[in-house]
C-alpha cells in the first residue's frame, strides 16, 4: 500500500537529484551553452561580437601549436595518471591496516593536495631550482655536477611530472581508503578460512570489488591532469621553450591574454568533446565502475 | 533520525546565511549609507545609493609595493573633505585583474575607477575626459612622452598618475670589491663591450656568480632594442620591425652574455626569478626598472646597492611605463569620479602619493621631485627617460603589444640561447607571425 | 616471528615515505620563520638561522585576515553542509535507479568537469547576477556545492550496496523515501566524511568563484587576500608563506576529525520496522 508521502519508484531518482542538477543547470550548464555559441564569434570580451562561423574551429585543427600542447598533454597523462593511481592504491593499502598514528599518516600523505600551487611551486623551486636548489646543492657537495632540472627540456618534464604525483597522490589515496572501507570484513575472514595468501585476497577479493573507486579514480585523474596549469606555471612557467607547456596553458594564451574569447571558447569545446569522448569510452568497456 | 540531522543542517544554515546577511551590511568605510542587503537586492556598485545623496565609487586597484596604502590614505582624506562621497579602494590580485575588469564591465557591473597599465584595452570602456575637463590644459600637465599610453584618436582616455623607467641596477658592495667602477655620469657611459667587460672584471673579483640577470619580458628586452635603433612596431603600428638588423643584433647580444656565462641561463631560458637571485647577493647588475626601488630598499639588507646608466648601444634609450587611472562609463557617477581623478593628480597630491609609494612622476612640473630614498637613482631614471627613443612609448603605448610578442619572443631568445636556432631565423618567424596576427587585428 | 617483524618494517618504510613527502611542506613551514633575505640564500638554508614572527605580523597588517578567514569559514562550512546533503541524494539516484537519461546525464555533469571554468567566466558571472548572488557570499556556497566530483563520489559509494539489499526492504513495503532515510543513509557514514573533507577543502581553497563574484572586501576569503601577495614584479614571498602556513590549519583540523570515520567494513544493518 502506498503511502501518500511516498515518493514511488519511478519519481524517486528524480526528486534525488533535483536539488544538485537543478543548481548545476543553472549555474554551469546554462553558462556552458552561452560559453558554446561564444566559439563562433570573434569577441574580445568587451566589445561587439563578430559572427565568423566555423572559422575558430578551422583555426584550431590547423594550429601545430595547438595539437603540439594536446600531445604533450596526453603524453604527460599517459604517464603521471598510472603512477599517481599506483602510488595511492600503495599508500591507501599501507592506510588502512591497523597502525598507529593512521590518522598522522594520512594527513601526511593528503597534505601536499591541501596547499595551494604556488606555494608547491616554490617550494619544488627550492628543492630543484638551477641557482638555488637543494638538491643541486648536495649534488655540488658530493661532488657531482648540477643538473638543469628546470632549464633542461627532459628533466622539466620530469620535475613536473614528479610534481604532479606528489600533489595528486594523497587525495586519491583518500578516495580509495574510503574505497578499500567499504568491502565487507567478512569477505576476507572467508578467504582467510580457505587459505588465502594476501597476494590471492588482493587480487582475487580487493582489486574486484574496488573497482568502482578505480573507475572514479582513473576518470577523475584524467581529467584532473589534462586540466593541470596552476601547478606547472608556478613550476616551470610552461618552459624551457614550451616543453612543459599543456593545454589548459595554451588556450590561456590564446584566449585570453590575446583577448580573443571566441577561439579560447572553440578549444575549451574541443578539448571538451575529446575528453568527453574518451570518458564514454570509459563508461561502456567498465561498465560505468559497476561491479 | 536522518530527519533530524537534516533538520539541525537547516537551521545552522540559516544561522550561518544570516550571518551573511548581516556580514555584508558592513562595509569597510564604516559609513551608515550603505542600504543594501547583499542577499536580496541586487547590488549596483558605481551608482548612488538612496540615503542623504551619498555617492560611493568602486576603485578598482592592484599593487605591487606600498601604493595602495598610500592611496587609500589619499582617499581617506578626500573622504573628509567632500563627506558625500565614499570610495571604495578594492585591491584584486594582479595576475586576474585585467581579465576581471574586463568581466565587471561586459557584466554590467564597472567599478567608478580603474587603475591599469595598459589605457587602449579599456579605452572604448572609459570615459573621455574631454567632455569633463578642457583637454589641452589637461594634457599640458603631463610629459608630452607619456602620450601614446594615454590618448587614443586624439582623445584623452586615461591619467597618467606614476611613470617608471627601465635601468640599471648594481651591487655596489661587489663592483668596489673588484675594484670596478660605474659611469658617473652620462658622459662616462660604456658601450656594450665596455659593459660586458666590467661585468665580468666584477665576477672575477667581486665574489658573484653572475654578472647580470635581466627580466624575462619583452619590455626589458626591448631597453637593448631601442639602444640598438631598433623598434618593436612601425611607425603606423601595422607591422612589426623587430627583425631589423637592430633586433638581430640585441638577440645576438642576448645570446653573447649568456655564452660566456654573465647571465644564469635559468632566468631566459627556465623561470628563475631575477628579483630573488639579485637580492641574495649572488648577481652584480639586474637589468630592472624603477619599480624595484621599495622592494630593494625593504629586503636587501646583506650589501649596497645603487643605481647607474644602462649601456649605449648605437643610441640610448631606456623604457617608459607607468599606471593610469580611468573612469568608467555607465556608472552614474563619471563626474564625481572625474572630480576625485582631478584631486588625486594634482601636484601636492600626487607628489605625496609618487615620493611615498616611490615612483617618478608623469608631471612636468614634478620632473625635479625629490625623494626620501635613494634621490641620485632617481635622478639617473629621469635622465633615462628624458634620454629615450619615442619608439618606445609608442610600441608600449600599442596595448595589443605586449600579447602578441610575449609568447614568441621569449621562447625564441630562449631557443637561440640554446643555440637552437639562429638569432635572424628566429626573428623572420616571428615576425612573420607577428605580422599575421596584427593583419587579423586590423582586418 | 612474522607479525612484529612485519609491524616494524611497515613503520620504517612509512616514516620514510612520510619524510620523503614531507619535505617540501616542512621547508614551505620553516621558511614562514625565516627572514626574507634568507629566502634565496646560497648556499641554501633549510632551518631558520634567525627565527622570527616578524613575517606573521607583517602579514595580519596588511589585510582584515580576521575577516577573511571567518568569511572563509562561513562559506567552507554551509557549502559542505549543502555539498553533502545535495551529493549524496543525486549520487543514490545514479547508483540505484533506471531512469531515462541516467547515463547521459551522468556524463553530462562530468563533461563539465573538463571545461577550464575561465571561459564561462562571464556567462556565469551574468548568472549569479540576474540571481541576485553578485557581491554576495551566497554566489560561492550554493554554486559550487553542486559538484560533479561530489556526486561521483557518493554514485561509486553506493554502487558496492548490495541491490537485493534494497529489494529487500521494498518487498518488506518499505517507501523509496524511508529506504533512503533509513537504510541509505545510515551507512553513508565513510562516504560523508569523505565528502566532508573534500568539500570543506575545495571551497576554502575556491579562488576562481570568490574573484568572479565578490565584489567588497569585506567579503573576501582567505585565498583571495592571499593572491594579493602576488603583484605584478614581485612576490611577497614573506608575507605569503606565514599566512599560507596558518591558512593549512583549519582543513587539516577538518581532515583529522572526519578521517576517524573511515571504519572499516560497511555495517548492513537491517530494517527496523
Amino acid at each position: 500500500m502506498k503511502k501518500s508521502k511516498d515518493w514511488g519508484i519511478k519519481i524517486a531518482p528524480w526528486v534525488l537529484l533535483a536539488p544538485n542538477l537543478i543548481i548545476f543547470a543553472v549555474f554551469i550548464v546554462w553558462p556552458a551553452i552561452m560559453g558554446f555559441t561564444y566559439s563562433f564569434y570573434k569577441w574580445d570580451g568587451l566589445g561587439e561580437k563578430v559572427f565568423i562561423g566555423f572559422n575558430n574551429y578551422i583555426k584550431a585543427f590547423g594550429s601545430a601549436e595547438f595539437w603540439g600542447a594536446f600531445g604533450r598533454t596526453a603524453a604527460y597523462a599517459l604517464i603521471s595518471v598510472p603512477l599517481i593511481m599506483a602510488a595511492a592504491l600503495l599508500l591507501a593499502n599501507l592506510l588502512v591496516k591497523d597502525i598507529k598514528l593512521k590518522g598522522f599518516f594520512r594527513a601526511s600523505f593528503y597534505w601536499p593536495k591541501m596547499i595551494s600551487f604556488i606555494i608547491v611551486g616554490l617550494s619544488f623551486r627550492f628543492l630543484f631550482g638551477d641557482s638555488f636548489g637543494v638538491i643541486n646543492y648536495i649534488l655540488e657537495v658530493l661532488g657531482f655536477k648540477s643538473v638543469a632540472w628546470l632549464t633542461d627540456s627532459f628533466f622539466a618534464q620530469l620535475v613536473v611530472i614528479l610534481a604532479t604525483v606528489w600533489s595528486m597522490a594523497g587525495y586519491y589515496m583518500v578516495m580509495f581508503i574510503s574505497g578499500l572501507q567499504s568491502i565487507p570484513e567478512s569477505y576476507y575472514e572467508a578467504s582467510q578460512v580457505d587459505g588465502a595468501t594476501s597476494a590471492q585476497r588482493f587480487f582475487l577479493i580487493t582489486l574486484p570489488l574496488l573497482k568502482p573507486t578505480t573507475f572514479l579514480v582513473l576518470i577523475l585523474s584524467i581529467i584532473d591532469v589534462f586540466k593541470a596549469y596552476p601547478l606547472i606555471k608556478a613550476l616551470t612557467g610552461g618552459g624551457p621553450a614550451s616543453s612543459t607547456k599543456m593545454i589548459v596553458q595554451y588556450i590561456y594564451e590564446e584566449g585570453f591574454t590575446k583577448s580573443n574569447l571566441g577561439y579560447a571558447s572553440a578549444l575549451s569545446m574541443i578539448l571538451l568533446v575529446v575528453l568527453a569522448i574518451f570518458t564514454g569510452i570509459q563508461f561502456k568497456i567498465n561498465r560505468g565502475g559497476e561491479i | 533520525m536522518k530527519l533530524k540531522t537534516l533538520t539541525i543542517a537547516m537551521v545552522i544554515m540559516a544561522c550561518l546565511l544570516s550571518a551573511c546577511g548581516s556580514t555584508s551590511s558592513t562595509d569597510s568605510a564604516g559609513s551608515t549609507a550603505s542600504g543594501t542587503d547583499d542577499g536580496t537586492a541586487s547590488e549596483q556598485s558605481g551608482s548612488g545609493s538612496e540615503s542623504a545623496e551619498k555617492k560611493k565609487l568602486d576603485f578598482m586597484w592592484f599593487s605591487d609595493g606600498v601604493e595602495g596604502e598610500v592611496t587609500q590614505s589619499i582617499i581617506d582624506e578626500y573622504e573628509a573633505a567632500n563627506p558625500n562621497i565614499e570610495i571604495n579602494l578594492i585591491e584584486v590580485p594582479y595576475n586576474d585583474y585585467e581579465n576581471q575588469l574586463k568581466i565587471a564591465i561586459s557584466g554590467g557591473e564597472p567599478p567608478a575607477l580603474a587603475r591599469v597599465t595598459y589605457v587602449g584595452l579599456f579605452k572604448d570602456a572609459s570615459i573621455t575626459f574631454d567632455d569633463y575637463v578642457d583637454a589641452e590644459s589637461f594634457k599640458a600637465q603631463f610629459s608630452d612622452s607619456l602620450d601614446p599610453f594615454y590618448i587614443y584618436d586624439g582623445k584623452i582616455k586615461g591619467v597618467p598618475i606614476d611613470t617608471t623607467a627601465n635601468g640599471l641596477i648594481y651591487n655596489k658592495t661587489a663592483f668596489e670589491k673588484a675594484g670596478v667602477e660605474v659611469p658617473a655620469n652620462p658622459g662616462d657611459i660604456w658601450t656594450i663591450d665596455e659593459w660586458i667587460d666590467a661585468m665580468k672584471r666584477v665576477m672575477e673579483s667581486g665574489d658573484v656568480r653572475y654578472g647580470l640577470v635581466i627580466d624575462k619580458t619583452p619590455h626589458r628586452f626591448s631597453t637593448l632594442l631601442y639602444g640598438q635603433g631598433g623598434r618593436i612596431l612601425s611607425e603606423d603600428l601595422q607591422t612589426t620591425e623587430i627583425n631589423s638588423e637592430a633586433g638581430i643584433r640585441t638577440v645576438d647580444i642576448m645570446k653573447r652574455l649568456h655564452d660566456e656565462n654573465i647571465c644564469p641561463a635559468s632566468v631566459w631560458v627556465g623561470s628563475e626569478n631575477p628579483n630573488d637571485m639579485f637580492r641574495t647577493g649572488q648577481v652584480a647588475m639586474h637589468l630592472a626598472g624603477s619599480w624595484m626601488m621599495t622592494n630593494y630598499r625593504d629586503n636587501i639588507t646583506d650589501f649596497e646597492w645603487g643605481v647607474t646608466y644602462l649601456p649605449v648601444g648605437v643610441t640610448r634609450s631606456s623604457v617608459p611605463g607607468g599606471k593610469y587611472v580611468i573612469a568608467l562609463d555607465n556608472t552614474s557617477v563619471e563626474q564625481e569620479a572625474v572630480d576625485f581623478i582631478e584631486y588625486y593628480i594634482s601636484k601636492e597630491v600626487n607628489q605625496k602619493y609618487c615620493s611615498e609609494s616611490l615612483f617618478l612622476s608623469p608631471r612636468n612640473d614634478l620632473a625635479d621631485m625629490e625623494f626620501s630614498f635613494g634621490s641620485e637613482s632617481w635622478q639617473i631614471f629621469a635622465n633615462e627617460l628624458a634620454n629615450s627613443s619615442p619608439d618606445a612609448a609608442r610600441d608600449w603605448g600599442y596595448a595589443q603589444t605586449s600579447a602578441l610578442i610575449k609568447e614568441p619572443l621569449l621562447n625564441g631568445v630562449a631557443e637561440v640561447i640554446q643555440g637552437k636556432t639562429s638569432s635572424k631565423d628566429m626573428l623572420d618567424s616571428l615576425a612573420e607571425k607577428v605580422n599575421a596576427e596584427l593583419a587579423e587585428i586590423n582586418s | 616471528m612474522g607479525n612484529a617483524v612485519k609491524k616494524t618494517f611497515l613503520y620504517c618504510i612509512l616514516a620514510l615515505l612520510t619524510l620523503t613527502f614531507l619535505f617540501p611542506i616542512i621547508w614551505v613551514m620553516l621558511s614562514a620563520f625565516k627572514k626574507s633575505s634568507e629566502l634565496f640564500s646560497w648556499p641554501p638554508s633549510f632551518f631558520p638561522r634567525t627565527p622570527t614572527l616578524d613575517n606573521f605580523i607583517a602579514a595580519f597588517n596588511k589585510g582584515d585576515f580576521g575577516r577573511y578567514f571567518y568569511n572563509s569559514a562561513v562559506v567552507s562550512v554551509s557549502s559542505t553542509i549543502l555539498a553533502i546533503i545535495i551529493n549524496t541524494m543525486a549520487g543514490f539516484a545514479f547508483a540505484k535507479y533506471k531512469f531515462k537519461f541516467r547515463d547521459a546525464i551522468f556524463i553530462g555533469f562530468l563533461a563539465t568537469l573538463m571545461l577550464p571554468l575561465e571561459v564561462i567566466m562571464i556567462p556565469i558571472f551574468q548568472v549569479i547576477k540576474r540571481f541576485s548572488m553578485y557581491n554576495s557570499l551566497l554566489g560561492i556556497i550554493i554554486p559550487p556545492a553542486a559538484t560533479p566530483t561530489g556526486v561521483f563520489l557518493a554514485r561509486q559509494y553506493f554502487l558496492s550496496i548490495p541491490d537485493e539489499l534494497l529489494e529487500a526492504a521494498r518487498i518488506d513495503g518499505a517507501s523509496e523515501r524511508r529506504i533512503f532515510v533509513q537504510l541509505i543513509l545510515p551507512n553513508a557514514k565513510p562516504l560523508m566524511s569523505v565528502l566532508f573533507i573534500f568539500s570543506f577543502m575545495w571551497r576554502w581553497n575556491d579562488y576562481m568563484w570568490p574573484l568572479l563574484v565578490i565584489r567588497d572586501m569585506d567579503k573576501y576569503t582567505v585565498q583571495l587576500a592571499l593572491a594579493n601577495f602576488s603583484g605584478q614584479f614581485s612576490v611577497d614571498w614573506s608575507s605569503l608563506l606565514a599566512m599560507a602556513v596558518i591558512s593549512m590549519i583549519p582543513m587539516l583540523v577538518v581532515f583529522l576529525i572526519f578521517q576517524k570515520q573511515f571504519v572499516k567494513g560497511m555495517v548492513v544493518s537491517g530494517m527496523k520496522e
